[in-house]
């Protein structure tokens, strides 16, 4: 569950840039022919909600109803005395309490005529029960998936949406800057203090993984036992901050060739072109690093409603294809002398440049 | 193992039950049905997962981090990237059309599978897991009063972590430190600071503690993916007439629905013992759902598990069954107070697992 810092403040995300973002989904309704749209959310797949409300539930679940015109409606399975809570953090929103969302909002599609084809985001995944109770309570509507428009929206970021990132991203920089080769040697601890400094920072969620020995595997886990650190090792930590998701891993190690992996790395993320495939970039970076092997590649961004999905891998069919401009987190495992070493940072490209 | 041991159990629960498959589906909230399957507690993404009456488990996974995760946590399992999960299991449940395929739970199924279950002749079985989830082995009761001792440890973290002028998310912060370096993956934590306008508990808000303000909190750590629950109220310096008042009638509640509960009861007898205290104190009204939500809830895989513990449930409880009993509701003098303690049903009665003392703390103000 979500247990950090949950608050909506006016400074950080203005009213009127909520307002902005359901305007461009609403264009895309209209272009597409849909009376209204609907997304599901849980703490899983909260993004989308969070997007265009600024709401993240921290437990349980609920179904966001956006009209054509008018207030948004938000009915959640969550029960009525923390729904004053729920106003507080989205503001663009009326709020039901109901144990059956699906219901809810079905009965209220159903009485407004003019909506025949209603869009959902990632419509395959809507729960069943949920499902059910929409296609129940309004049978003459036309359930259409949605994806595609609503990642048109979110292709684009706001200046609101940047400062949260990188607000994101200074949490992520200054946890992982608490490790201490010299003096840490149990990755449970380790995890311990890095998502402490991430929580008593304002962070809404840290998962913390460690891969405890680089010179044997490279797959990073989830670690709350004692565990003795390698000469080289690796941290992850997934960050949030008022919803806004990214990633930071970092190699530690008492060897110079780390820190020659991470000079590289900063200088990848400053030469990444949008427009070219990520691939072919990527190799003619790793020929330039004496002794290292590029083992795997993965690019990832918020488009649906995980807070980050991976768009393109090494592993992944069509990675070929080229990077547009947009947020990212770029993660880079090398094979380096002695073991491997693991890299993510964020990647912003625009107008073809980082 | 515990997972052997869970593992052993479901599939002669299946063939009790002829089926041949068991589809279960899981995510970081709702993750008990898939780690009782599996024994992977998810974090990321969601998963799917296929257990085949041999006890040959395919778990299929969206996240690639999490691949990585279920690999290393989980070496008897089929490990898949499934980039697109419901698509690829689709596809996989279409080839297995002549099994007798059971699935939970079903309401959580993706839409596009669930549509066609009738197709894949899957039926719904989410009655026949959650018996199984409700019903606890030893070595899962093993695990829940590690749980429940860890529960008492990290409360004492996060009192001590109070103080005036705080902001209450840094007492979860230091909780959460606390839990990190002694075994504990995660833990279900939410908090309530202030007077008679807290009306429940949630995330943290950012809302700084000040002398007077009753702190609640419901803390449950998960130990081995199982959770145990304690819930305790403190006051940022002395407490008040009204406040000691209020929180010797949760006591008493407390104290009298733990002691109804033995095997062969239903969880209305718990729920009832609780209200009636407040009602012989004319304080029925806070007992409503206008209030509350539950008078206490099972444990186990899953942090808010079934049996819910209410006036209108009558499922039977069983001795093995673990349970949190807290009366949490709002009292109109002080505001909302919580006070739980986690219990396992035993024949003539139950086990207190916490053991952190039933008072009203007090910190400095």
């Amino acid at each position: 569950m979500r247990r950090g810092l949950m608050e909506w403040n006016p400074q950080e995300l203005p009213l009127e840039v909520l307002d902005a973002r359901i305007a461009r989904l609403r264009v895309r309704m209209k272009s597409a022919g849909l009376g209204a749209f609907i997304i599901y959310t849980n703490l899983v797949r909260p993004s989308a909600v969070t997007y265009l409300t600024g709401f993240t539930p921290y437990w349980s679940e609920g179904l966001l109803l956006v009209p054509m015109t008018g207030r948004l409606a938000f009915a959640t399975a969550l029960s009525n005395r923390v729904a004053d809570w729920i106003r507080s953090t989205n503001p663009v929103s009326d709020v039901i309490s109901t144990p059956r969302p699906g219901v809810l909002l079905g009965e209220r599609l159903a009485k407004d005529d003019s909506v025949k084809r209603v869009g959902i985001l990632e419509l395959d995944a809507l729960p069943a029960e949920l499902s059910d109770d929409l296609a129940a309570a309004a049978p003459t509507i036309r359930w259409l998936d949605g994806s595609a428009q609503f990642a048109m929206v979110r292709r684009d970021i706001d200046p609101a949406e940047q400062q949260i990132l990188m607000r994101s991203d200074a949490i992520a920089v200054a946890a992982l800057d608490q490790v201490n080769t010299a003096t840490t040697s149990d990755a449970g601890t380790l995890a311990g203090l890095i998502e402490r400094h991430a929580r008593l920072a304002g962070a809404e969620e840290a998962y913390i993984a460690v891969a405890p020995n680089l010179a044997a595997d490279r797959r990073l886990t989830r670690v709350s036992k004692p565990i003795q650190l390698a000469d080289r090792f690796a941290v992850r930590a997934s960050i949030a901050y008022k919803g806004a998701w990214l990633r930071r891993t970092r190699t530690f190690a008492r060897d110079h060739r780390v820190a020659r992996a991470d000079a590289w790395f900063e200088g990848v993320i400053r030469g990444i072109e949008a427009g070219k495939p990520i691939s072919g970039q990527l190799a003619a970076y790793v020929e330039a690093l004496s002794d290292a092997t590029l083992e795997f590649w993965m690019v990832e961004s918020c488009i649906g409603s995980y807070p980050l999905s991976v768009i393109a891998s090494s592993r992944m069919s069509g990675r070929d294809a080229p990077i547009e401009d947009g947020f990212f987190v770029l993660t880079i495992g090398l094979l380096l002398h002695g073991g491997h070493w693991i890299g993510t940072r964020p990647l912003t490209l625009n107008n073809r440049s980082s | 193992m515990i997972g052997d041991d869970r593992r052993a159990r479901l599939i002669g629960a299946m063939a009790e039950a002829r089926l041949d498959m068991l589809l279960v589906y899981g995510n970081a909230w709702q993750c008990d049905y898939l780690r009782y399957a599996t024994d992977f507690g998810i974090i990321e993404g969601q998963a799917l997962a296929l257990v085949r009456n041999d006890g040959h488990i395919t778990l299929y996974l969206d996240s690639p981090l999490e691949v990585d995760r279920a690999e290393l946590d989980c070496p008897t399992a089929e490990v898949i990237h499934a980039t697109d999960l419901i698509a690829e299991v689709d596809a996989v449940l279409d080839r297995l059309r002549n099994y007798r395929i059971g699935a939970a739970p079903q309401r959580l199924l993706p839409r596009r599978i669930a549509a066609r279950a009738k197709v894949l002749n899957i039926s719904d079985q989410t009655t026949f897991v959650d018996r199984l989830l409700m019903d606890k082995m030893e070595s899962e009761v093993a695990a829940i009063r590690r749980a429940a001792t860890i529960a008492d440890e990290g409360y004492r973290v996060f009192m001590n972590a109070a103080r005036s002028g705080r902001p209450d998310y840094e007492l979860i912060a230091e909780s959460e430190a606390f839990f990190r370096a002694n075994g504990v993956d995660d833990n279900f934590q939410i908090i309530g600071v202030g007077g008679v306008e807290v009306r429940g508990m949630t995330p943290p808000s950012g809302k700084r503690l000040k002398r007077g303000d009753l702190v609640t909190t419901e803390l449950t750590p998960c130990v081995d993916g199982y959770y145990a629950q304690i819930c305790r109220t403190l006051v940022v310096g002395e407490p008040s007439a009204e406040q000691r008042s209020a929180h010797a009638l949760f006591r008493e509640s407390m104290e009298a629905g733990i002691a109804v509960v033995r095997d062969g009861i239903v969880a209305a007898d718990i729920a009832r013992a609780e209200n009636d205290v407040f009602r012989k104190h004319g304080l029925g009204e806070y007992t409503t759902n206008k209030y509350t939500r539950v008078r206490g809830h099972g444990m186990g895989l899953f942090a808010d598990s079934k049996p819910h513990l209410l006036e209108d449930v009558t499922t039977r409880i069983d001795a093995g069954m673990t349970l949190i009993v807290h009366p949490n509701t709002y009292h109109p003098a002080v505001g909302y107070l919580v006070l739980g303690d986690a219990v396992i049903v035993t024949r003539d009665g139950c086990e207190v697992l916490t053991k952190t003392p039933r008072e009203l703390f007090s910190v400095p103000g």
